[in-house]
């Protein structure tokens, strides 16, 4: 299912959503002007994200959740949603009782309190709608995302790592949680930090950093905040018993997350590559390229063709190309890696690079921007 | 001249894509919004209306970003 799909059942079709619906106040928000950053902290690159508060502006918690364009049925559902709604309302009930757990769900403080006021931003965009251009003038939840990387690089500073490998999915600390739960741990990846710390199939997260978990965006949030690298504390409901557990996020554990999914990503192609998206050869086009599983092996999918996203393409990268070595460098990369390689290279750089076009290798150079 | 041509006509061109694009966009806004406000269960893209019904009914909110 797609978020539209979701979207669609939320609002009209799915009579136990609506059932659930009618204990709460439904607030659809279409448009990110005027946005209260510090209240409304989320993986801006979702299309589907929900908040379940109290009146007093405490957060209850999050949902929504992907890492794909296409296929947003990997992360979320009809039933789990329907299941973290039934969670959000027992929370309520317990309100103001159990208030203090619900402080750390409000993030930090961020940059800029309202969206409008990021450099790149201002002047472009107001905090309501302009009614005579209401599409025009509408800002969208990932450009204040692609604001604040824009003015580290214009500052000619390196993009944090929390807001370039943003939001990860749990599974990068060896986590696949089921879509159809709030956040039960459907598989735990061997080897990982989550199976050293000894989370199990089955474990239903109920609390982690100290607050409560009612959804894999909640378990995201903890994450995405948590001052790394860190020992969190976890309760899993297992077999039914609350079980203590710890979850490690160690150092430069979000380096492995894959953000090439993201629509804020394009903005980085533009920065890092001039507009090239690419992905990594596997299989069989591997073989047929003559290369080895370890070797770089990008091949261009799409080169861009205006302004800015057409500076690859202005400096003689094609479509089709397989870049086969970059900046001296011939080890394997995924997309996500070269890109994250690439901006710690300052705008206005020449980046050699070797491509295979029709069996040739081709030495061009590879503009990065600000 | 022909360059120039080239370029004012590609432009139109972009320039007509755009507005169809937004055009298109205004429609499914009004369209969803027209669904979403139908059903009476659904305050449209005001938080403020949002906060002030939970604060008459004592109900929590769910606040959808589409």
């Amino acid at each position: 299912m797609e978020c539209r799909g979701i979207d669609d059942q939320l609002v009209r079709h799915d009579p136990k959503i609506q059932s659930l619906m009618k204990e709460f106040v439904g607030v659809r928000v279409v448009q990110f002007n005027g946005t209260d950053l510090a209240r409304f902290q989320f993986d801006y690159d979702q299309t589907f994200a929900m908040f379940f508060m109290n009146a007093d502006g405490t957060i209850y918690g999050r949902f929504g959740t992907r890492s794909d364009m296409k296929k947003a049925d990997r992360e979320i559902s009809i039933d789990g949603l329907g299941k973290t709604l039934a969670a959000a309302l027992e929370l309520h009930k317990g309100y103001p009782a159990n208030q203090s757990a619900f402080v750390a769900k409000t993030g930090p403080a961020p940059r800029f309190s309202r969206p409008e006021q990021y450099p790149s931003l201002k002047g472009r965009y107001q905090a309501t709608l302009d009614a005579a251009k209401p599409v025009q003038s509408c800002m969208h939840c990932h450009q204040p995302l692609e604001a604040e990387r824009k003015m580290f690089r214009a500052a000619g500073q390196p993009i944090p790592e929390e807001i370039l490998h943003t939001w990860p999915m749990p599974d990068v600390v060896g986590l696949s949680l089921d879509p159809k739960e709030k956040a039960k741990v459907r598989r735990v990846i061997p080897g990982s930090t989550a199976e050293k710390d000894g989370f199990k199939a089955g474990d239903e997260i109920t609390s982690l950093g100290g607050q409560p978990i009612i959804s894999i965006a909640d378990v995201q949030f903890v994450m995405q905040f948590a001052k790394t690298p860190a020992r969190l504390n976890a309760e899993v409901l297992r077999g039914g018993k609350k079980t203590p557990l710890m979850l490690t996020l160690d150092a430069g554990w979000r380096r492995v997350s894959d953000f090439g999914w993201r629509v804020s990503s394009w903005d980085l192609r533009r920065m890092a590559t001039g507009g090239l998206k690419v992905d990594a050869l596997a299989g069989e086009a591997l073989a047929k390229a003559g290369l080895g599983a370890d070797k770089l092996a990008l091949e261009i999918k799409h080169a861009g063709e205006y302004g800015e996203h057409a500076a690859a393409k202005n400096a003689g990268f094609r479509k089709g190309d397989i870049i086969v070595a970059i900046d001296g460098r011939t080890r394997r990369m995924t997309e996500a890696e070269w890109l994250a390689y690439l901006l710690t290279k300052p705008a206005g750089s020449k980046i050699p690079a070797t491509v295979l076009r029709g069996g040739q290798r081709v030495e061009l150079q590879l503009p990065t921007q600000q | 001249m022909l360059q120039r041509t080239i370029l004012l006509t590609g432009l139109l061109l972009a320039g007509t894509g755009a507005l169809d694009a937004a055009e298109n966009r205004l429609e499914r806004v009004q369209k969803d919004r027209a669904d979403v406000t139908a059903g009476g269960l659904w305050v449209y893209n005001d938080l403020n209306q949002g906060f002030a019904e939970a604060r008459r009914t004592g109900k929590p909110l769910a606040i959808v970003f589409r």
